[in-house]
């Protein structure tokens, strides 16, 4: 599962997220992609998840490539505790992830795999995508 | 060199007002520089398509306002959520002066290395290349045909008259790596020399691992 090998805070402040992806917004290693149409956290999970999805359909051929890292904590208290105390322990690492952000990529199988695989790799994310084509893509004979 | 022509209307204003009013329209703002002056114009989208959406890379004949220049494709800003083209930079190009650009690779020829089950990789779509306009190919051509497993090109074994290649020369651009199936198979045909239930297992200890990674 992806996260930061080490952090130099433990806890970070929940932020806000306003507006478009203003980088990683368009395909740059492979021909084929999924891009996000909403703003989100996504976790180190969903993202293994739908890794391993794309994977799967695409039966280790061609590449991939996750164009996102979840670097951001977000903390937890623990059940039945009451509010103050101090804020909570470190749960899971997400991604922080804006309208127009490339979540996927992918390369060396035919534009209906990548299609496919993809759309298994959506249906394990919190967010409405849509599937990219490089502009210049060619099917290749 | 391909090329194309495009024609233009210059535009009365300029600002973000002006530009948005075009995009409803159906129109995409564009500049053109390089030259004496800069040039502001639009060009309708539908007209754009057959030099963005093709691997291929053209010299432009604009006409704007009656004027004519050469040009190439500088940048394009797309939409971050609807792709949608945005603005359109055009550098002006002049015979006697030398211009960058990026030209397709193409490969010719069927590898030794592939018939023998090797998988082609190619590092590049697009090399950067530097030369005078009546110099420039349309493509680079790679003949393939003498590679094998193992065996590569690199950006400096690639000749071309009167360019000059921008690409880290060191840099592969195409080679001719082995398959990941053909280890695998070598590992079945092991598997089935110590027998059927031997096999089962072992695929089924595989996709095991393959869950636990």
């Amino acid at each position: 599962m992806l996260q930061p090998k080490k952090t130099k805070f433990r806890r970070q402040q929940k932020g806000r997220m306003k507006g478009n992806s203003m980088r990683g917004n368009q395909l740059a290693f492979g021909s084929f992609g999924i891009k996000s149409l909403e703003s989100a956290w996504l976790t180190g999970r969903q993202i293994e998840a739908a890794r391993q999805a794309v994977t799967r359909y695409m039966k280790r051929e061609g590449q991939i490539w996750i164009k996102i890292f979840p670097d951001k904590p977000v903390t937890k208290k623990p059940a039945e505790v009451r509010m103050g105390k101090g804020k909570g322990a470190p749960e899971y690492f997400v991604a922080r992830v804006t309208p127009g952000r490339i979540l996927f990529e992918a390369e060396g199988v035919p534009l209906e795999i990548a299609k496919e695989a993809m759309r298994l790799a959506a249906q394990k994310l919190p967010v409405t995508t849509k599937f990219v084509v490089r502009r210049d893509y060619v099917e290749e004979k | 060199m391909k090329s194309v022509s495009l024609s233009g209307s210059p535009r009365e204003n300029v600002g973000k007002k002006d530009a948005k009013k075009h995009r409803r329209e159906g129109n995409v703002p564009c500049v053109l520089y390089g030259g004496k002056e800069q040039v502001h114009f639009i060009i309708p989208e539908k007209a754009l398509t057959k030099v963005i959406f093709t691997p291929n890379t053209y010299l432009i004949d604009l006409n704007v306002d009656g004027k004519e220049y050469k040009a190439i494709l500088q940048d394009i800003q797309y939409h971050p959520v609807t792709d949608k083209i945005l603005h359109i930079d055009f550098l002006q190009v002049f015979d006697d002066k030398p211009v960058m650009l990026s030209v397709p690779l193409r490969y010719t020829g069927t590898s030794k290395g592939i018939l023998k089950g090797g998988r082609l990789l190619r590092k590049y779509r697009k090399l950067r290349i530097k030369g005078l306009i009546k110099d420039l190919p349309d493509e680079i051509v790679v003949d393939i045909t003498n590679l094998n497993i193992g065996d590569s090109i690199k950006i400096n074994e690639l000749k071309h008259e009167n360019i000059e290649f921008l690409d880290t020369p060191t840099s592969v651009a195409v080679a001719i790596k082995s398959q990941r199936v053909i280890v695998e198979e070598t590992v079945e045909e092991e598997e089935e020399g110590e027998g059927e239930a031997a096999e089962e297992g072992g695929e089924s200890t595989t996709e095991e691992n393959k869950e636990k990674e």
